[in-house]
């Protein structure tokens, strides 16, 4: 039988779902209803559309064609691709024989020069096969958006004690909404490059990490500062060489330590930010460190690499326990209560769950168990669910568990219980967007008091606040 | 050094045996790639062999360790110290004079010569002695080579000590991440041997320099003394000097010496920062408490790191300071904990409040008095039936107003118009220069001593939070008042530190360390403060605080707290 044989059916096709309030699946019309007559635990959340707010183009190479070409001369062609990309592109600019048509000899020096310079790269990525891609490329193969290149949404992250919700555009903007005022921060920075993620310090109310290309910017964005647009003097960087474009960044519960990783670098940065320095954590095999995610009491940290390969640092002494995952590298992760890990590898439609069953057997043994079997099923209603997993998320209680989907356009809710060491899941219920609404990234509210508040950016720059409350006297 | 704690001294002895074995190491490297020999390589192991083996390596190894104990001697004297206490340019001028710098540059000296010559005996050049049989004549000639890398030898040392130790001062690094020891070292390695390389470009191209210009003079003097010819062309000539490529031989045992002593310097810095655990109550050792209440020393540095260590992740030592002591039922450990770390803050505090004050005395009791006044008159004093004389308002009022009185009398005055007189002389500006108080010498020394504050205050803080699960008895949050009042305090001094207007101009930063200690300062005592009311927000109106308190800590219950 299927997991997702318990769900509540689908709303119908001009409808859509709410909010899940004590068991009772809220739908209603995609246009004219409102959440507010179903709940009031979201009245104050922010009002968050994207695509509104995005005006400028972003100026990445994709859209360079929006614009009229102009005859440049060949030293300037070469230079401006030397100044952006680096020698190697300009080398290639300069061998191009269809942009270089006047000067044979230039073309077949940089023609040579560009077959040598080959040839080195070639051995390196030889020796090092995952630095094969460069820049925004890692971001996007290694980042849980959904097409992260081209959604409205990049990444989210709330703040760990108040509502207060940071969005990366598109256009590499971070923008912060926060229920109380009505106003919106834009953090925006020549630095501020393809933002891979974003992460709130806790135990602070301003400081927020962005890991961009260059490196990591922590910004300091006053509360109670009236500016939308803080200048980027608030903004620290933080980067080092090699390690570039960072793909994940993370604060470790207690606010004093934070990771940076980046797909391209086998060392995992650990920086004491007001100093400003960095201890990198590296052990051989398994490629670039993609994420990092800090357990709940801070004494562990997931660290994924790009390989099938996966850490468990501990956190006391900095030393790892080092896993396989079967098939492929592990995609996405979190940490639930006691110490609880569930993860999923790319292109496995599976939840495994990494228990210590150290006490029950007496040995400090850990094993990874499949818990959740999300094999791909068409449902009553025709839509098609489940399928290799592509991004997770658990709430801060962990009692439910979002699953984002490759090939299928909902979102699947689903309880989880732990009792006696055992991890029951259970379903919940579905999330589906809006008409032809694909959801591209999500993550659960941190001080949500009514139950668990999902947010999700769809891909037309909705995003969306689904609430599940529940009362426990229910 | 007298007063050097054990620990001190049995990590230093720990590190000098980890430094003689990587030297060791280094020397061995050294050898093997010196006498690589890629078509006879069984020859090539086998003299490298022969050569490890032999009494040169041994020699070289027993001064190794000495040199190494010496280094130890001096790091041991600068570790803990962090910046000399000395705000005036004419001060600092002369410390760098003072007997133990003199002392240490002579030794400094004798163990570049001695690295020196050591590295070149191993690669198995004539450079080690000053005399060679002449070709030409009959008699003695000297080998200017050798005697151009023994002084270099000796300036490279002096170049050192002075760049380290006199003119830029370490403060002690603790890292925030505490890896085992050979994995520390490795990712170190490869830092290490390419600042060694490039740091030693500059010392040896200034040493070119002067030989070139006053290179005769030593020549002469070792030649008339050992009564030796000089046959080869002399090295004090800018073409001879670069067609020697003796040069090139400088820079490579320069960039070794400089490896190994940044190798030495790791090593130290690896092994006395390795966290420490102290237990919470002991008869026989150091207890947590006691090494806290030895505050700059570097006892007090790992107590208060192990303090915060133990608060984050060692449930075990936290329980402990939450139970009752047997016979009495006090809380022991944990009011002897707390007042230490009260103790390292409010000094901490008070020496800001002094510097924010410019320098004007500050009340010690100030705050506690205040509140004293304003609340026990009408809170606590008439409760009971009983009336306490002793506490009566009206005799507080009296005894602050003894206290108060000024005795004007004629040396006072005196005293104040000499002082005034020495305050406008040091205003003139030739004066001002070498006498004046420099900008931000004062706020800087007391920022790098700030680090256990850090360590203290994020402690406290996360041994406060914990209490709300952990502690059975309630032994804690008896004291959440007086640690937040002496955390706000912190904060507000610390806020006025970052006010453009409200600091005096000499007390602003312009050193960039010492401003990102001040930032790391700042950030986590916020830190602290918010981890406290976060984790007691829905009971904090029911912690007894003062109103000032109360309403300092409204933004961080708000989460509006920069």
């Amino acid at each position: 039988m299927s997991t997702f044989h318990g769900f509540p059916e689908l709303p119908g096709p001009n409808d859509t779902a709410f909010c899940k309030i004590n068991e009772v699946y809220c739908c209603g019309n995609a246009r004219y209803g409102n959440i507010t007559t179903f709940t009031n635990s979201t009245k104050s959340h922010p009002v968050i559309n994207v695509s509104r707010d995005v005006h400028h183009h972003r100026t990445t190479d994709e859209n360079i064609s929006m614009y009229i070409e102009v005859e440049d001369n060949l030293l300037k062609k070469i230079t401006s691709v030397l100044y952006k990309q680096g020698i190697l592109e300009a080398l290639s600019v300069a061998a191009d024989p269809n942009v270089n048509k006047d000067n044979p000899i230039i073309a077949l020096t940089a023609s040579y020069v560009l077959k040598v310079a080959n040839i080195f790269t070639a051995f390196r990525y030889f020796l090092q096969p995952h630095l094969k891609d460069i820049g925004p490329k890692i971001v996007s193969n290694y980042s849980r958006a959904r097409n992260w290149g081209n959604a409205p949404v990049k990444c989210m992250a709330w703040h760990p004690h108040t509502t207060k919700i940071a969005v990366a555009t598109s256009d590499d903007n971070v923008r912060i909404y926060c229920s109380e005022v009505a106003f919106v921060s834009t953090l925006k920075c020549k630095a501020q490059g393809h933002v891979s993620s974003l992460s709130w310090r806790p135990f602070s109310a301003s400081e927020i990490a962005v890991g961009c290309e260059q490196g990591i910017l922590i910004w300091t964005v006053d509360p109670n500062s009236m500016f939308t647009k803080p200048s980027s003097s608030n903004a620290v960087l933080l980067k080092r060489s090699g390690h570039s474009p960072v793909t994940d960044v993370s604060w470790s519960p207690n606010g004093d330590l934070l990771i940076s990783c980046c797909g391209a670098d086998t060392s995992m940065l650990i920086w004491d930010v007001a100093m400003e320095t960095a201890v990198p954590l590296r052990r051989v095999a398994g490629g670039g460190i993609v994420f990092a995610r800090w357990s709940f009491d801070a004494s562990k940290v997931f660290a994924a690499t790009s390989s099938i390969i996966f850490r468990i640092w501990d956190t006391k002494c900095w030393k790892p326990e080092r896993w396989c995952a079967q098939g492929c590298r592990v995609v996405t992760a979190c940490w639930g209560p006691k110490d609880l890990l569930l993860f999923a590898a790319k292109g496995e439609p599976m939840v495994y769950a990494l228990t210590n069953t150290g006490l029950m057997s007496g040995t400090q043994t850990s094993k990874a168990v499949p818990v959740l079997d999300v094999t791909k099923v068409e449902l009553p209603s025709g839509d098609l669910v489940g399928g290799p997993i592509l991004d997770m998320c658990w709430d801060p209680t962990g009692k439910y568990l979002a699953l984002m989907f490759e090939e299928s356009h909902l979102i699947a809710v689903f309880c989880t219980t732990h009792l006696m060491l055992q991890l029951k899941i259970t379903p919940c219920c579905f999330v589906c967007g809006i008409e032809n609404e694909i959801p591209t990234t999500m993550a659960f509210q941190q001080n949500f008091n009514d139950g668990a508040c999902l947010t999700i950016a769809w891909t037309s720059g909705r995003v969306q606040h689904f609430p599940i409350v529940y009362a426990d006297k229910f | 050094m007298e007063a050097k704690s054990e620990i001190f001294s049995q990590r230093l002895i720990v590190a000098v045996l980890w430094n003689i074995g990587l030297q060791t190491l280094l020397a061995i490297l050294l050898i093997s790639i010196i006498q690589v020999d890629l078509i006879h390589p069984i020859s090539w192991i086998t003299a490298a062999f022969s050569e490890i083996f032999g009494w040169k390596m041994g020699l070289n190894i027993v001064l190794l360790g000495l040199v190494s104990f010496f280094q130890a001697y001096i790091y041991g004297n600068y570790f803990m110290i962090p910046l000399p206490k000395y705000f005036t340019r004419f001060s600092i001028f002369l410390n760098i004079f003072s007997l133990q710098n003199v002392t240490f540059s002579i030794l400094y000296a004798l163990s570049g010569y001695f690295t020196m010559s050591l590295y070149s005996s191993l690669a198995k050049n004539n450079f080690n002695t000053l005399k060679k049989k002449c070709d030409y004549y009959d008699g003695q000639c000297l080998i200017e080579q050798s005697l151009f890398l023994q002084f270099g030898g000796m300036w490279i040392g002096l170049y050192y000590f002075l760049n380290s130790h006199v003119f830029r001062p370490t403060i002690p690094l603790f890292s925030h991440v505490y890896q085992d020891k050979l994995q520390q070292i490795k990712l170190a390695i490869s830092n290490i041997l390419s600042t060694g390389f490039k740091n030693s470009a500059m010392p040896v191209a200034y040493y070119c320099i002067f030989y070139i210009l006053w290179g005769n003079k030593p020549r002469a003097v070792v030649s008339d003394v050992y009564s030796l010819y000089l046959e080869d062309p002399p090295l004090d000539n800018i073409l001879n000097l670069c067609r020697s490529g003796i040069w090139i031989g400088l820079w490579f045992y320069t960039s070794l010496f400089f490896v190994s002593v940044y190798t030495m310097k790791t090593v130290f810095n690896i092994v006395l920062t390795e966290p420490m655990k102290f237990p919470i109550e002991s008869d026989i050792s150091l207890t947590l408490h006691n090494a806290l209440a030895q505050k700059s020393q570097f006892n007090g540095y790992l107590a208060a790191q192990d303090l915060r260590i133990m608060s984050m992740s060692d449930s075990a030592r936290r329980l402990q300071i939450f139970t009752l002591s047997l016979p009495g039922g006090h809380p022991r450990n944990w009011s002897n904990l707390l007042e230490k770390c009260l103790d390292i803050i409010k000094d901490f505090t008070k020496e800001i409040e002094y510097l924010n004050g410019d320098g004007k005395p500050v009340d010690i009791d100030t705050t506690g008095q205040r509140n004293f006044m304003s609340f026990s008159p009408k809170s606590t004093l008439y409760t009971n039936n009983l009336r306490n004389m002793a506490q009566s308002p009206q005799l507080l009022e009296l005894k602050d107003h003894n206290k108060n009185m000024v005795d004007n009398t004629f040396a006072t005055t005196v005293k104040e118009e000499c002082s005034t007189m020495l305050h406008k002389l040091c205003q003139k500006p030739g004066i001002n220069y070498f006498f004046g108080e420099l900008t931000d010498t004062k706020l800087k020394y007391l920022l790098t001593q700030s680090q256990p504050v850090m360590w203290t205050c994020e402690g406290l803080a996360f041994v406060v939070a914990a209490s709300l699960r952990e502690d059975k008895y309630g032994v804690v949050q008896n004291d959440l008042p007086k640690i937040m009042t002496n955390l706000i305090n912190l904060k507000q001094n610390l806020d006025k530190l970052t006010k453009p207007g409200l600091i005096p101009r000499k007390h602003v930063l312009s050193d960039a360390i010492a401003i990102k200690l001040r930032n790391a300062l700042i950030s986590t005592v916020k830190r602290c403060i918010y981890k406290i009311v976060l984790t007691f927000s829905k009971y904090i109106h029911e912690i007894p605080l003062d109103p000032d308190i109360q309403i300092a800590i409204q933004p961080f219950l708000l989460c509006k707290e920069a």
